[in-house]
């Protein structure tokens, strides 16, 4: 049971960007199960909201706000602005706030009258069926394309990995980048004794403090694992390549492949994404980046960095459904050595990517 | 131009608040406070720290009168802070570790006197 309400947690949680992380907002190991008639359905981004009066035991009826996920990524699952409606008579399985506040996280949603399941955390977790693999689409003079095939539309989407540890690590990571075993965190990074501390700090509280909480930008490797997808504009007369990014905030990272030079950090404008050159190797994009500020958390479990870092990114596409990326992390002043991650992500044919910005109820007065 | 000089306040006031974040090493960066033996008796102190990758190195007050900081050590499995420079030994403990406004409280003596005090990172 346990292992059901985490999968809810999971999936709903990696799509959250808003106010807290789920993981510090929701006690998941307590359940709760409401019973009682739809007052309002908030379709908003990044966290859409069922509010449900219910009548407590003695009397009283008290208006939960139970927040269901998120909306593009629910109506992938097949719930759609208009499935429950103020009026609905309804029975919730969620999971509670951890400050007992009349707010909770669903795992699985039932209409009650006629009875008929909504949601649940198995179905939330479960992903599309990939569409068959064709070669990855290439320019005509040979090139492979990191965007569209000529004519057609689509974009980055899920990632293999939502957060990021060495390669050679096997450990287990919850998909919002908290450790199943604190002992494992030797393993997560080479990290310098104040990185380490930092991270566990972060990992002991929950994530609260994570910057793409408060919707700044997900710089670094995590841009790649963030939900809502990405997407590639080759721009080969201007040299460059435009990365738009659907999920946190919608922004975009420049690379440039007009051969200049990469530059200094220390010369650099420290911002989320840092100065990129790319070049090709065959039949993969290699980009080197410096320039970071210090702002981010360069990955959803809390791995810290300092304006030193470096980041060498390979992206290849061995099909046309997917994209692997790898990365090597230089940081020396909070690792005591370079060392790599990678992952895949899943093309999403024929759809352009959706419409989400993380703030839209992010104000406290949102709930209440 | 009192209703200018307070618009420029307020402006730069919006400005250094969005962009205090810091998510790096936890002592780099500027911190503000005082130290003194009761509260009526404060010194002010700005202190400047910067991780290089194997030291912190820093200075207390920077400008004309500034003092370079000798050592700076952290006991990263209690979160203490121990800061030397000429004249001057202080140690406290690292509070608010996730806020970018963390701050450090503890012992400060300097110049045969001792008193606590506080810095909060800018």
């Amino acid at each position: 049971m346990k292992q059901f309400v985490l999968g809810a947690l999971i999936a709903v949680g990696a799509v959250a960007h808003a106010q807290l992380p789920v993981p510090a907002l929701y006690d998941e190991w307590r359940r709760v199960t409401l019973d009682g008639v739809v007052t309002r359905v908030a379709w908003a981004n990044p966290r859409a909201y069922v509010f449900v009066d219910v009548r407590e035991p003695g009397g009283p009826v008290s208006n939960w706000a139970i927040e269901i996920g998120n909306p593009l990524d629910l109506e992938q699952r097949g719930w759609l602005r208009t499935t429950v409606r103020a009026g609905d008579s309804v029975s919730v399985e969620a999971v509670p706030a951890r400050d007992n506040a009349k707010r909770a996280l669903l795992s699985t949603f039932w209409k009650t009258s006629p009875r008929a399941r909504v949601f649940s955390g198995s179905a939330a977790t479960a992903k599309a069926a990939p569409t068959a693999a064709g070669p990855a689409p290439r320019w005509p003079d040979g090139q492979v394309r990191l965007g569209p095939p000529a004519g057609r539309k689509g974009y980055w989407g899920a990632a293999s990995l939502t957060t990021m540890t060495e390669s050679a690590s096997k450990i287990s990571v919850r998909a919002d980048g908290l450790l199943a075993n604190l002992s494992d965190a030797d393993r997560v990074a080479p990290f310098q004794p104040w990185a380490r501390a930092v991270y566990l700090h972060r990992q002991r509280t929950l994530l609260r403090d994570d910057p793409a909480a408060r919707c700044l930008p997900t710089g670094g490797p995590r841009q790649f694992h963030t939900p809502n997808g990405f997407q590639f504009v080759e721009q080969r007369d201007l040299g460059r390549i435009l990365v738009l990014f659907g999920g946190a905030n919608r922004n975009w990272r420049i690379i440039y492949t007009d051969g200049r030079p990469l530059g200094q950090a220390a010369e650099a404008v420290p911002s989320y994404y840092g100065s990129s050159v790319g070049r090709w190797e065959k039949d993969a994009l290699v980009v080197e980046s410096v320039g970071y500020n210090e702002r981010f958390w360069m990955t959803n479990g809390g791995l810290p960095h300092t304006e030193a870092l470096r980041l060498v990114e390979r992206f290849s596409r061995p099909d046309l459904n997917t994209l692997r990326y790898e990365v090597t992390v230089d940081d020396p002043r909070t690792y005591t050595r370079p060392w790599r991650s990678e992952w895949t992500v899943r093309w999403v044919p024929d759809r352009e990517i959706e419409e989400f910005f993380c703030e839209e109820n992010v104000e406290s007065t949102f709930i209440r | 131009m009192r209703t200018r000089t307070f618009v420029l306040a307020a402006a730069f006031v919006v400005f250094t608040a969005s962009t205090r974040a810091q998510e790096g090493h936890p002592l780099t960066g500027t911190w503000a406070g005082d130290w003194g033996p009761a509260g009526a008796q404060r010194t002010h102190i700005t202190m400047v720290m910067n991780w290089d990758g194997k030291a912190v190195t820093g200075v207390i007050n920077p400008g004309p009168d500034a003092i370079s900081l000798t050592a700076v050590s952290v006991d990263w499995g209690t979160w203490t802070v121990r800061i030397d420079a000429k004249g001057v030994a202080a140690e406290g403990r690292m509070e608010d570790i996730g806020s970018s406004h963390r701050r450090i409280v503890g012992t400060w003596s300097q110049g045969g006197a001792k008193g606590d005090f506080t810095l909060t990172r800018d």
